[in-house]
Parts: structure tokens; sequence; C-alpha cells
């Protein structure tokens, strides 16, 4: 299965922010959208997933068209969305939560799911009783990462999970990603921290303004003095 | 669980309690709360979407009329069918209108939708208009506990759906849908579906309860039957008992119709002055109401209502 997004073009009102995006993710790899705050990363994963309506160009998923198929359906054909924030269920216990991603797309296969999210993430088993409000922000991640997985999708957007944890655990979330794409998975991850994400990703795409302006391999990207400028700090 | 189960029993062995001369007034009282109960567990079933419904009184009155009008000619319980099914369909093309609303917006269109309807059932010619409707007793009076049975009835079928929503995968979905709906539709929910299905469940039941009113009142009047109060007695009841919950609206319905009217007994006049300042009180120091009480835990269903 393969992500095709093509010429997208998407905003808010009247404000414009995606300009002519195109990108691809296949299954079996873990790409990084990287960019600035308000290039529009965020903005691409909405629309993508069916949040907002695109106003141009297209999106495919598996070769099929995604254009006037709702948010839930997307869903279902297998295109798993962990929001920004990670928008949990605050007063729901940590197995309600997972529970709830499984509710509609895998209901049948919820109890191996569990097992696979527990086996992915043994403290979220630990604190399978707890309100997912009282969890660590780490946790709160992996319960999200966790949630979206539940529903088995074959691609999986991630928007920001490093946001607001240590450096060390913002490595093992993204570590659990790069594990989730080797078992065949496809994985597109939006994040601020490009060295971070250089890391685990295989490609990556360079947004600014709404549109791609770089992409090439995670090495590529690393070497490239634009990159390590404007991103890495170097 | 098991204290509803228990409550349904007392409710079916109620009119063979030895009661004396205070029988028929406790069969007559239990029917009205057991009526307003029902309603009480259907408005829960929608709010549990996080939609705040003004329009169950609406639900309630068009079942009424509906049950009311067509009995003469059906009977009883095919005419409590007709009057579930007209509520249901009305709240089709409500849901269908307004369910992509949130919130106060919601709120204040199913407030419109009643006026609408009542205003409706006042200038049309067959319904009685504002001289009232007289309603023939259900299964035309030949049996004296018929009455009090089919709200006994149509009390646990709400409860046993309430139940039923709240143990299904339509309950997590709810929850969802209540707490971000952006999240639950990238999660897979088909977020209006799930709206239009808790609505249609809710005015059904409604409608349902208002038609078991009718045969038992005997009389409607569109004050009556489309009152805001109606409205209001079915939000207030779970909010009191403790939403989201079957259990809740169940004992704070029946609870609540228990203490109104023994403050009438009582006091006569003003009675509503006491019952409104124990509402305020119970819903100042109980904030997830009755049920709140015993479970220390807080489960899913139990967050703070939004408005």
């Amino acid at each position: 299965m393969k992500l095709e997004v093509h010429n997208l073009s998407a905003g808010y009102a009247k404000a414009q922010v995606l300009f002519g995006l195109s990108l691809e993710v296949a299954e079996g790899e873990l790409v990084a959208l990287l960019g600035a705050n308000g290039a529009g990363k965020t903005t691409a994963l909405r629309t993508v997933s069916g949040l907002i309506r695109a106003w141009g160009g297209s999106v495919h998923l598996n070769g099929q068209s995604l254009a006037g198929i709702s948010a839930a359906r997307r869903a279902k054909l297998g295109l798993g969305h962990v929001p920004e924030g990670r928008q949990l269920f605050p007063l729901m216990p940590v197995e309600e939560n997972l529970l709830l991603g499984a509710a509609f797309l895998a209901w049948e296969h919820r109890a191996a799911g569990l097992e696979y999210v527990y086996a992915l993430f043994p403290r979220l088993r630990e604190r399978r009783g707890q309100l997912a409000g009282t969890l660590s922000g780490g946790e709160q991640q992996m319960l999200a990462i966790g949630r979206a997985l539940m529903g088995r999708p074959r691609i999986l957007m991630v928007d920001e999970p490093s946001l607001g944890l240590s450096p060390k655990l913002a490595e093992e979330v993204l570590q659990t990603l790069a594990q989730v794409r080797s078992e065949g998975m496809g994985v597109l991850l939006v994040e601020q921290n490009v060295a971070l994400s250089l890391e685990v990703a295989d490609r990556g795409y360079v947004i600014e303004h709404g549109s791609v302006v770089l992409s090439g391999s995670a090495a590529e990207l690393s070497g490239n003095p634009q990159v390590q400028k404007a991103y890495l700090a170097l | 669980m098991r204290l509803v189960l228990v409550i349904l029993g007392l409710v079916l062995i109620f009119p063979a309690l030895p009661l004396g001369r205070w029988q028929a007034f406790t069969l007559d009282t239990a029917q009205f709360a057991f009526i307003a109960t029902a309603l009480a567990l259907s408005w829960d079933l929608l709010a549990r979407t996080g939609q705040l419904s003004l329009a169950q009184g609406a639900f309630f009155g068009l079942g009424a009329y509906a049950a009311g009008l067509s009995a003469g000619v059906l009977g009883t319980i095919p005419a409590l069918l007709v009057g579930a099914g007209v509520a249901a369909a009305s709240s089709l093309l409500l849901g269908a209108a307004t369910l992509r609303l949130q919130g106060i917006y919601f709120a204040i269109a199913t407030l419109a939708f009643s006026e609408v309807v009542r205003t409706l059932v006042l200038k049309a010619g067959f319904t009685g208009g504002a001289t009232g409707l007289p309603v023939a007793p259900a299964f035309g009076g030949g049996w004296a506990l018929g009455g009090y049975y089919l709200a006994a009835a149509v009390l646990i079928l709400s409860v046993l759906t309430s139940l039923w929503v709240g143990h299904s995968r339509l309950s997590y979905a709810q929850a969802a849908t209540r707490q971000g709906e952006a999240t639950a539709r990238v999660l897979g929910v088909p977020v209006v579906r799930v709206k239009l299905v808790s609505f249609l469940l809710s005015s059904a039941l409604a409608g349902l309860a208002g038609g078991v009113y009718a045969m038992k009142a005997l009389f409607l009047s569109p004050y009556d039957a489309f009152g805001l109060g109606r409205a209001v007695e079915a939000l207030v009841i779970p909010i009191f008992g403790g939403l989201y919950t079957t259990l809740g609206p169940l004992l704070g319905g029946l609870l609540l119709v228990a203490l109104e009217t023994w403050l009438r007994l009582e006091i006569q006049d003003g009675y509503l002055v006491i019952y409104g300042l124990i509402l305020i009180l119970a819903i100042l120091f109980m904030p997830r109401g009755l049920v709140g009480l015993f479970r220390p835990r807080a489960k899913p269903a139990q967050e703070e209502p939004r408005a």
C-alpha cells in the first residue's frame, strides 16, 4: 500500500497554507516531514486524513483517490493519524483509550491488538487501569501511538511525537516508530526535531511555506549544507 | 448493574405490595415516575455523544399526540408504536439538519424545534388545538393494572436500551465523540452517524414514553405535552442521578419524582421552591450525581458535562 500526495493545496478560511505539496510514503518505510513552525506540516496531515478539505491536488491510497471520502472512512481504508498534542480521552482508563482505537476499525482483533501494543509499550500494560489524563507526557504519547496502532493502519501519520518530551523519551518513542516500520507499516513522521528524525527515518522531505523544497534519503538530508544550517544548527 | 436489576424487580412486584388505602395513589405516582425516568434515560442516550438536546419534550409530545390520535383506530400497542415512529422520524429530519452543530448551537436548534412543533399542534385542526385532545385509556380501560404495566414496560425497555448501548461498541464511539470529535474521526468513528443513531434511539423512546403518558393522563394539551418543563425534567434527572450511566437516571428519576410528590403533599404552597433548592444543593455537592457518591474511581462516563 502506498500513500501518494500530489500537488496538494489547502488552508483555513481564506488563509492558504499548503501550496502544491507532493510526497509519497510506502509500506515499510519511515518518512520524515520536516520544517519550521508554520510550514504546513500539521495542515498537511490534517488534509491527508480528511479532517480539513483539500482545495486542490490529490491524495491516493493504494491507488484509490480519497477525494470526497470522510476521515472515518479513510481510517477504515488503512490510514492512521496520531494527532498533534496526543488528544487522548483523559477521563478514560488507558485500556479503554486503546479499545476505542479498535472499536470501529479492528474490533475483532482487539485482544491481539492490546497484546501487540502492550508488548511495544510495556509501561502501558502496567498502567492499563489508570486514567489517561494521569499519565506522564511520554506515556501519553505512547498511548496516543498505541491507540492508533489498535486500528491496524497500513500507513501511520504521527504529528510531533517528541513534543514536550525529554530527549531520552523522545528517542525512545521514535525508536518504536522505527520498529513499527520494520514490521511493514509505512510511517509519515512530522517533526520539528530534525536531528532526531533523520536518525530514524529512511527518507525525508523538507517543507517551507506549504511546499516541498528539498527531499532525499536521511543521509543526504543530514549532509545537505542548507539543512545543516537551517535545522541542525551545525 | 445489580442495583438496576433490583430496582426493576421492585417495579414489577410493586402493585402486589400491601399499601392499603395508599395503593391507588402510589401506583398513580409510580406510573408518572416511570414515564419521567424513561424520558430521562432516553435523553441521556443522546447526551452521551456530547449533544445537549432541549427537544426531548417535543418528541415526548409528538409521541403522545400520535398515539393519542391513533389509539382509537389501531388499539393500544400499535398506537404506541406509531407514537415512537413519528418521534423517531422527526428526529431524523431534525438530526440530519442540526447534528453537525455543536454545544449551545445544537441546544438552541432543538429548543426552536420544540417551539415550532408546539405551535403546529396548537394551530392544527385535527389535534384539538388549544382545547386539547381527550385520549382513551390503555386497553380500553378494561385492565386495571394495564396502565401501570405499560409504564413499567417503557421504563424497562429504556433501561435495557441504555444498558445495551452502554456495553456495546457504540458507547466507545459516543464517549469519543463527546470528548474529541476530530480525534474520534481519525480513529474511524463515523461521528455524524453515531449521533444520528443515538438521536433516533433517544427520540423513539421519548415518543413511546409520551404515548404511555397520553393513555395515562387521558387528556393532552400542547402546553402540557410540549412544555419546556418536560425537556428540562429530562435533563435534570440524569444530572441529579449521574450522567452517561443507566443507574443514574433510573435512581434519579424515581427519587426525584418521589421527593417532588412528597413535598407537594407536605408543603402544598411553594413546594417547588424547596424542590429547586434541593436540586441546586445536590448539583453543587454531587457534581457526578448520585452515582458518583458510591463509585469512588472516575469511570469513563463521569467527566463534567460540556455545555
